[in-house]
């Protein structure tokens, strides 16, 4: 794959290259382990230096003409330092300062001689800053706790250093997102009445650095590679139908084809031109059929919250009470499915899904977690943050920028008890609408997708809820479909999961791009965030409300 | 690497290009957008509320940066972007959407559409797509407002100025060269670098900055009158930034810069320009703090020009008049003295250079598609005219061609070159006696010399203090003996208007530019201003904000411990 990227005149950024930074930033993390100390303060325990290098190329067009279009070189250094021991220190905790001890700068991109002094210089500021703050919030944190009378978990698990070979990468291919977002919107705006065809798309490619005081010196390949096309058309009541596409791929080796990519953003304008046409319904109470990819869109929304064992961070007593112990959302022993189904997570499975790696962004390598069994939680996923009752890390510690290392979702399959076919889902479908009264079952193909759903609005308000639906239809006995638009779900939640009535065979591995568990999940934009991979079974719900969420208005004024 | 960014004619620079490029043969862009005009005015003509003004406006810019820290390039950074604006106007000149909201909250105004267009006209249909659904939406925005205006009029008491809303102005025809950008950008690269690199002699020095911009924009604006303008600008700054933390947890900061309208009109060699704002960011750091303080001042260079622009330009644009929830300091003076006698003020944005300096505030024609005029603001100290855009004031029913705005947001009258100018002035020797002289009349314990400000901010409205605030970077502490001066930090100039300007005792004869960007209601538009040195008899000075973070525990790395 690289020598085919070479010979079509992409760059490459050899290991040397960036070797003689990762020598610069170790010796200022020795300095700073050695040196560093403010008067009557310990000084640093753990100076970790997460050297981010790459390039990234990212367009968006609209109506099949570009709109913008960058790429160059990133280089970030995410700086950690922590005051106090593995057993209490300052990680973990909101309050005494605003960085907490971690933050994030970009560094000078340059490969001319010199560089690595001035990543060092910016590095010199970083880790000042760092401990400053790390030293005012292990302190806000012994005072928040002092009387109160608990028992409290370590702040993080040691392990054994990570030491690998460098490795470079071979730059993004500009040209090639170029002409993917522009075919792409064209395609969506071959179809007569699109108001909108817009399409964004980002290839980041480049390597993970990973150098502390612990003896860490690994280079971990990172690269992916997102694909969003979106399109509007307003029915003639107003109402904005909208529908999309996104795809998230390793890299283009394992991206669909251009032409499939293309014929899908077609069948989703498509699909926006049949709905529009379509009178806008009621509300709706009764069983939802959730067709693949909107199963697939519907686990990951509810169910992540629930596999990530990471504890929340603590706070002290303040004009929101005492938060000094924080239970994880995620309950060893909750029944978050029906009997017989499963759910695990290995990021090492597929080396070709979106959200495989060999090792997290702790330098722990990555293992198989069995989450669910029979229904019910029996694991979770764990990063190096530990929790009363699990220590050890899982190796799913990733996050944005400077947010904490808390354990994600990698390469996500949930299985059913029993895998039906097609028919027999829609038959019993249709069965349990009989039972409520409906001559039709509603059937729910996509659902928007959390990190473009109105900045993670839902049904509900702001996530957790579930994002309305792209596409869905009225299916009745007689077998004919009907379009549906402008529904919204209501009061959905992981307790919804328990009231699945009946499960399909489950789908292929979904690269889909996620943010860290915790209130920004949904704020990740448009092609931010980390890649990860879901498969799960369509799947037929007892009972669901979604309610008619219109609101906008006509055109006054004919189209070109 | 000499490269040509895509797709646009490369002129030289500004001035160069306006005398000799001729216009693009077709204009694609051009067309689509008048085609469109023309499509939407025919349609929006048989609404039952119909505009009476319709104009659309396209902003193309090119751009490239180059930065660099600690000696290290952040590479070449190149942009291309296409934006757009609509101005819709219902109901009549007299009275339209935009009349004022009488107590209107933050939630009475709905947003304006962002109209972003593809790259390249061709083909048509995206560029038409873009500029119809932003059309359609500010169209229905205006019918929503004027409801609201016309329940205004009806439910409060009656407006104090009983002004038109709209001027309609006679069209123009005006088609420029587009503008384009042809820069060595590695070899700036090479420049910043090596600028920033010089840095590295000064420990003292915690972080630095130092950037090359370019910026190439062709502004296309239509209307409903049938005025149609393509005017370029271009535009270059080389600007040096840097910082450290004082002993006692101030942050301080130097920034210097120099702007042209043409590349060549840059140096060079800007490693000269890092070693003074290291050696005076060191110095700074050793200075002492200053404490509150009243007492006599010169307003030295760039000081004196952004006073007037904040203090007294701000203060005179039309809007400000007319709206009712504005101090109006100075809408009831027309007539009178406001400054001494000696002192005049006009605005020119024709004017393209003061001395060797190209002026960033000069422009060919505003946002409102009007050709700027030269207003004389203040004649020898009495108040004279505003600056207008095509929504008259009380008395002034004419725009003077300064209604201006950023991209995304709706024009309000603004400055372009503010200028100062002094009938009787003193060479600047002369000032510092003078200077000298009303610290002892007043007995006061010394004298302050601004000579540099970072900027500045002023409140204009009724439910705030009308003050404003100048953070001045270099502050010298004079004494009325034959002391040395003595550089002082930590302080920030403050005060009203009125009372200030009737404290201004002399001018000298020496004038200087600021070039910048001026933030107000209608977004970031550039700016110039020149002033003469000024004495005032007192000012007063308040302590700055600071931190108090500890500078750097370890030396920098490769410094001796």
């Amino acid at each position: 794959m690289i020598a085919m990227l070479c010979s079509a005149g992409l760059a490459a950024t050899p290991p040397e290259q960036l070797s003689v930074l990762a020598d610069a930033v170790q010796e200022e993390i020795d300095r700073s382990m050695e040196q560093l100390k403010l008067p009557d303060q310990p000084g640093p325990y753990l100076v970790a230096v997460d050297l981010l290098d790459g390039d990234v190329a990212t367009a968006s067009a609209s109506m099949g003409a570009l709109v913008s279009t960058e790429h160059g070189p990133y280089r970030n250094g995410r700086v950690e330092v922590r005051v106090g021991s593995y057993e209490l220190d300052n990680s973990n905790f909101d309050g005494g300062s605003i960085t907490g001890g971690a933050l994030s700068r970009p560094l000078p991109t340059d490969d001319a001689p010199g560089t690595a002094d001035a990543v060092r210089q910016e590095l010199w500021l970083s880790i000042d800053v760092a401990y400053k703050a790390a030293a005012e919030t292990h302190a806000a944190k012994l005072a928040a706790r002092e009387g109160v009378d608990a028992e409290f978990p370590p702040d993080l698990v040691p392990i054994a250093p990570l030491v690998t070979e460098p490795v470079g990468y071979v730059d993004a291919d500009g040209a090639r997102v170029e002409q993917v977002v522009t075919e792409l919107s064209a395609a969506m705006a071959s179809v007569p009445g699109m108001e909108s065809a817009w399409a964004m798309a980002r290839e980041w490619r480049g390597v993970r650095v990973l150098l502390s005081s612990e003896g860490h010196r690994a280079w971990l390949p990172a690269g992916f590679i997102v694909v969003r096309v979106e399109g509007q058309l307003r029915a003639p009541d107003g109402d904005l139908v909208t529908d999309g596409r996104w795809w998230v791929a390793p890299d283009w080796e394992h991206l669909q084809p251009l032409e499939v990519m293309a014929a899908e953003a077609t069948s989703a304008a498509s699909w926006t031109l049949a709905a529009a046409h379509r009178p806008a319904v009621d509300d709706y109470l009764g069983p939802v059929l959730f067709e693949g990819p909107a199963a697939t869109e519907l686990f990951r929304q509810l169910l992540a919250p629930q596999l990530s064992g990471s504890p929340p961070p603590s706070h002290g007593r303040d004009v929101f009470g005492s938060g000094v112990e924080q239970r994880p959302e995620a309950r060893l022993g909750r029944r978050l499915l029906p009997e017989g189904w499963s759910v695990s997570d290995d990021p090492t499975a597929d080396p070709e899904a979106a959200g495989a790696y060999a090792f997290d962004y702790e330098g722990v390598p990555a293992r198989a977690v069995p989450l669910v069994e029979d229904g019910v939680l029996r694991g979770v996923l764990m990063s190096r943050i530990p929790r009363a009752d699990l220590q050890a890390s899982t190796g799913h510690g990733r996050s944005l920028g400077a947010e904490r290392r808390v354990a994600m979702p990698a390469v996500v399959t949930v299985r059913p008890d029993k895998e039906r076919s097609e028919r027999q889902l829609r038959r019993k479908a249709l069965a349990l609408a009989r039972q409520a009264g409906l001559d039709h079952v509603l059937v729910v193909r996509r659902i928007a997708p959390l990190a473009t759903a109105e900045d993670g609005w839902t049904g509900d308000g702001l996530a957790p809820g579930l994002t309305p639906p792209l596409e869905a239809y009225r299916l009745y006995a007689d077998g004919h479909t009907e379009p549906v638009r402008g529904l919204g779900f209501a009061g959905v939640d992981r307790r919804t999961l328990r009231d699945i009535a009946m499960a399909g065979h489950v789908g292929p591995l979904v690269g889909v791009m996620d943010g860290s568990p915790g209130p920004g999940r949904a704020n990740i934009g448009t092609v931010g965030g980390l890649p990860a991979s879901w498969a799960a079974p369509p799947v037929l719900i007892g009972e669901l409300e979604l309610r008619h969420c219109s609101g906008d208005e006509p055109r006054l004024i004919p189209p070109p | 690497m000499r490269r040509p960014l895509a797709g646009l004619v490369a002129v030289a620079t500004l001035t160069a290009s306006l005398a000799t490029a001729a216009p693009p043969a077709d204009d694609p862009l051009l067309d689509v957008a008048q085609a469109e005009l023309d499509r939407l005015w025919e349609a929006l003509a048989t609404r039952p509320e119909p505009p009476h003004h319709l104009q659309l406006a396209i902003v193309d810019t090119l751009s490239v940066r180059v930065e660099a820290t600690h000696g290290a390039s952040n590479g070449v950074r190149s942009n291309h972007t296409r934006q757009g604006d609509v101005d819709i106007r219902v109901g009549t000149p007299q009275l339209d959407n935009t009349h004022q909201l009488r107590d209107a909250t933050w939630y009475d105004e709905e947003p304006r559409p962002e109209v972003v267009l593809p790259l390249s006209a061709d083909p048509a249909r995206p560029t038409a797509m873009a500029l119809w659904q932003a059309t359609d939406e500010a169209y229905a925005t205006a019918v929503r407002r004027l409801i609201k205006v016309r329940s205004d009029l009806s439910v409060k008491v009656a407006s104090e100025d009983s002004s038109a809303d709209f001027w309609p102005a006679p069209p123009r025809v005006d088609l420029g060269p587009t503008a384009g950008l042809d820069v060595d950008d590695r070899a700036w690269e090479e420049r910043v670098r090596t600028a920033s690199a010089a840095f590295r002699a000064w420990p003292q020095v915690h972080d630095d900055n130092v950037s090359f911009t370019a910026q190439a924009t062709t502004t296309s604006l239509l209307t409903s009158e049938g005025t149609r303008l393509r005017t370029p600008r271009t535009w270059f700054r080389v600007s040096i930034w840097a910082s450290t933390t004082a002993d006692d947890g101030m942050e301080l900061s130097v920034f210097d810069y120099l702007d042209a309208a043409g590349e060549e009109g840059l140096p060079t060699d800007l490693s000269a320009m890092a070693s003074a704002a290291a050696e005076r960011l060191v110095a700074l750091r050793n200075a002492p703090v200053v404490d509150p303080f009243a007492g006599p001042a010169i307003l030295r260079g760039r000081a004196a020009a952004v006073f007037f622009h904040e203090i007294l330009g701000h203060r005179v644009e039309g809007h400000r008049q007319k709206d009712e929830d504005e101090g109006q300091t100075f809408t009831a003076k027309v007539g009178e003295y406001i400054l001494p006698e000696f002192l005049s003020v006009h605005d020119d944005p024709k004017l393209e250079r003061l001395g060797d300096l190209d002026l960033a505030g000069h422009y060919l024609y505003d946002d409102e598609g009007v050709a700027p005029q030269r207003v004389t603001v203040v004649d020898h100290g009495i108040l004279r005219n505003f600056l207008l855009s095509r929504s008259p004031i009380d008395g002034f029913s004419a725009s003077n061609g300064h209604g201006r705005r950023q991209t995304g947001a709706a024009p309000t009258p603004r400055q372009g070159n503010l200028l100062v100018s002094a009938s009787s002035s003193v060479p600047y020797a002369q000032l510092r006696v003078m200077l000298k002289d009303e610290i002892r009349a007043s007995g006061a314990p010394f004298g302050l010399v601004f000579d540099d400000i970072s900027g500045g901010f002023t409140f204009t409205g009724r439910s705030t203090p009308n003050a404003y605030t100048v953070t001045p970077v270099t502050v010298w502490r004079v004494h009325a003996d034959d002391r040395p001066d003595e550089l002082v930090r930590g302080v920030d100039l403050i005060g009203t208007p009125l009372t200030t300007f009737s404290r201004i005792v002399a001018a000298s004869d020496e004038v200087s530019v600021f070039n910048g960007t001026c933030g107000a209601e209608s977004g970031w538009v550039p700016v110039s201003a020149a002033a003469p040195d000024l004495l005032v008899s007192q000012v007063e000075v308040q302590r700055r904000e600071k931190a108090h973070d500890r500078p750097p525990l370890l030396p920098p790395p490769g410094a001796a411990p």
